[in-house]
């Protein structure tokens, strides 16, 4: 697989209309239109699909930094403060610190108008307002390394899009997601060529919209009969090993419930069912509190 | 992270496991498996390191699963042994009532780098979850470190002091508000490598955190969730945490905690997402 090759054309990247732009060579920022097909029920996107938004600016800011050199998504961790309800939701990536096998980097996620100029400015230090802010670890991949899916092309570009038909369904029945047992926070997604990454795995992102998502069902099974999904606030995510044949399937453990007012929070194992049921994430989330009421917060 | 550069015994890196009297105690694997050994671990919890929370304070949490996740992690890729780069926690709860028991096995065990998941539950309350993190530590030639073991591993619990230190005085973290706090890099808070002990890092990020959001609560804070990335060893210091409030949802706020070497070239050295609630 080449850069010019990924992703294919019917792909969740290009659904997602991704336009990424290289600010500098240790900088990137990427956004996403805000549509219904993406949005929780506070009207923000959803924690999940902020995660696949910041790691593709941690890859694009990584793929600069790192040339020759290729890398993997180890570790991914997100939180959000507001609701990203746009128009656009902007991720600015930085590298933090390059080492000699793994890079980490900083993401600040913003609500962004169409124009392009920030929603909100931060009175306390003058900057954007943000909704989220995400941290990531990448595996650093020697390009002699053999199996580095990529031979990163010099001439990276510094703008790009990820061209698509847009969604015309919510993401999660875009990728075909399947709640098998909220309770259990058991969910099932089939392995295809629409949200693979450039190692032909599912893509991180995606990965951790899996996480939240069953995170979400099962916090909410908790609260009892007729319990709604919960919103999910915060993840982390631990990458083991790839996902590559399918289905992907979870399993959640919850820590808390949240019915005495606290928030809510649960473990979530993934698992590639075709390869061993090998597990493949741990995905650590949390919810907001069930009293919280997040707009009045940020306002 | 860079290698150890002076002689370090693994004791030294007992000190801070000690100051929370960390139990820990070996789990082999079955006969004839080739999967590492699992660990457990008991805390108690004593009560001059309690939180506003209740319970023993996030940053002490954090530095029992460092202990407890990088000794696993270090005894699964002998001989050579490990780094922590960064840990991920997230809090179920504050208000524990103690013993807290740890139970840590290794998840994944790569040649550069492991990553071993930690479960922490409140014996004291019917083995309530308090806590699940993920350590991930990068593998090290462990140079002149002295690393052999009685197997399997017991390291009893130690005895409570005649004299008890709170987590701030312990750590040698300077008293303050506001958004920057210091911490002074005493001998008895390096790692077995002679540098700044993780779980130091962990208590420097915790205190900063609620100093940080202190002012504008209405009540007392504490921390919960929290993410680190260990990016650079510190030798000397003293290290500044310098912390930003991202933003408040969900009943948390988020703030970012930067913390640098003073007394080297104010680099970066840790990066740290501490989530602060009103208790």
């Amino acid at each position: 697989m080449d850069l010019h090759s990924y992703p294919p054309p019917h792909h969740i990247l290009g659904d997602l209309g991704m336009e990424a732009e290289i600010t500098s060579e240790t900088t990137a920022n990427v956004r996403i239109r805000v549509t219904s097909h993406i949005t929780a029920a506070d009207g923000g996107v959803r924690a999940g699909v902020l995660a696949t938004l910041v790691d593709i600016v941690g890859g694009a800011v990584a793929a600069r930094a790192l040339r020759p050199d290729w890398m993997a998504t180890a570790d991914l961790s997100l939180q959000l403060v507001r609701p990203a309800t746009g128009p656009w939701v902007e991720a600015r990536g930085t590298v933090v610190r390059k080492g000699r096998t793994t890079l980490v980097i900083e993401a600040l996620v913003v609500n962004v108008a169409d124009d392009g100029s920030d929603v909100g400015v931060d009175g306390g230090i003058g900057g954007p307002v943000p909704v989220a802010w995400a941290t990531m670890t990448f595996a650093i991949l020697p390009s002699r390394n053999a199996g580095a899916p990529m031979q990163a092309a010099s001439d990276l570009p510094v703008r790009w899009a990820f061209d698509g038909d847009g969604l015309e369904v919510s993401v999660l029945d875009a990728l075909a997601l399947s709640v098998v047992d909220a309770a259990g926070g058991r969910v099932s997604m089939p392995v295809g060529e629409y949200l693979v990454n450039s190692f032909g795995a599912v893509q991180g992102g995606v990965i951790a919209l899996l996480g939240d998502v069953a995170g979400s069902e099962a916090l909410g099974a908790a609260q009892g009969p007729g319990g709604q999904p919960a919103l999910v606030t915060d993840l982390q995510v631990a990458y083991l090993a790839l996902g590559r044949v399918g289905p992907m399937v979870s399993r959640a453990r919850v820590l808390d419930d949240g019915s005495d007012g606290s928030r809510g929070s649960a473990v979530i194992e993934l698992f590639d069912q075709g390869a061993d049921e090998r597990l493949t994430t741990v995905i650590n989330v949390a919810t907001a509190s069930p009293g919280a009421n997040p707009v009045a917060e940020s306002s | 992270m860079s290698g150890p550069t002076e002689r370090a015994p693994i004791e030294s890196g007992r000190l801070v496991s000690e100051y929370f009297r960390l139990e820990r105690w070996e789990i082999p694997p079955p006969p004839g498996s080739d999967q590492p050994s699992a660990f457990g671990g008991r805390a108690p919890v004593d009560d001059h390191q309690r939180g506003a929370g209740g319970g023993l304070r996030t940053g002490g949490l954090l530095s029992t699963v460092d202990s407890l996740g990088g000794f696993l992690s270090g005894l699964s890729v002998q001989p050579e042994w490990i780094v922590t780069t960064s840990m991920m926690a997230t809090i179920s709860r504050l208000d524990h009532r103690g013993p807290l028991r740890l139970h840590g096995q290794v998840l994944r065990r790569g040649r550069k780098s492991v990553v071993s998941g930690v479960q922490v539950v409140d014996e004291g309350n019917g083995d309530r979850p308090v806590a699940v993190a993920t350590v991930t530590c990068a593998v090290q030639a462990p140079g002149d470190m002295a690393l052999e073991f009685e197997r399997p591993v017991v390291i009893p619990m130690p005895p409570l002091p005649p004299a008890v230190q709170r987590p701030e005085e312990f750590f040698c973290i300077e008293p303050g508000t506001g958004p920057v706090t210091r911490l002074e890099l005493a001998d008895h808070l390096r790692n077995p490598w002679g540098i700044l002990h993780g779980g130091a890092a962990a208590m420097l990020a915790d205190v900063a955190a609620c100093r940080a959001v202190a002012p504008s609560s209405e009540g007392p804070v504490a921390a919960g969730d929290m993410v680190l990335h260990y990016l650079r060893p510190v030798k000397a210091g003293p290290v500044e945490a310098r912390c930003r409030v991202v933003g408040t949802q969900g009943g948390r706020t988020v703030v970012r905690v930067a913390v640098h070497d003073v007394a080297r070239d104010d680099r970066l050295v840790t990066l740290a997402s501490v989530a602060v609630l009103d208790v």
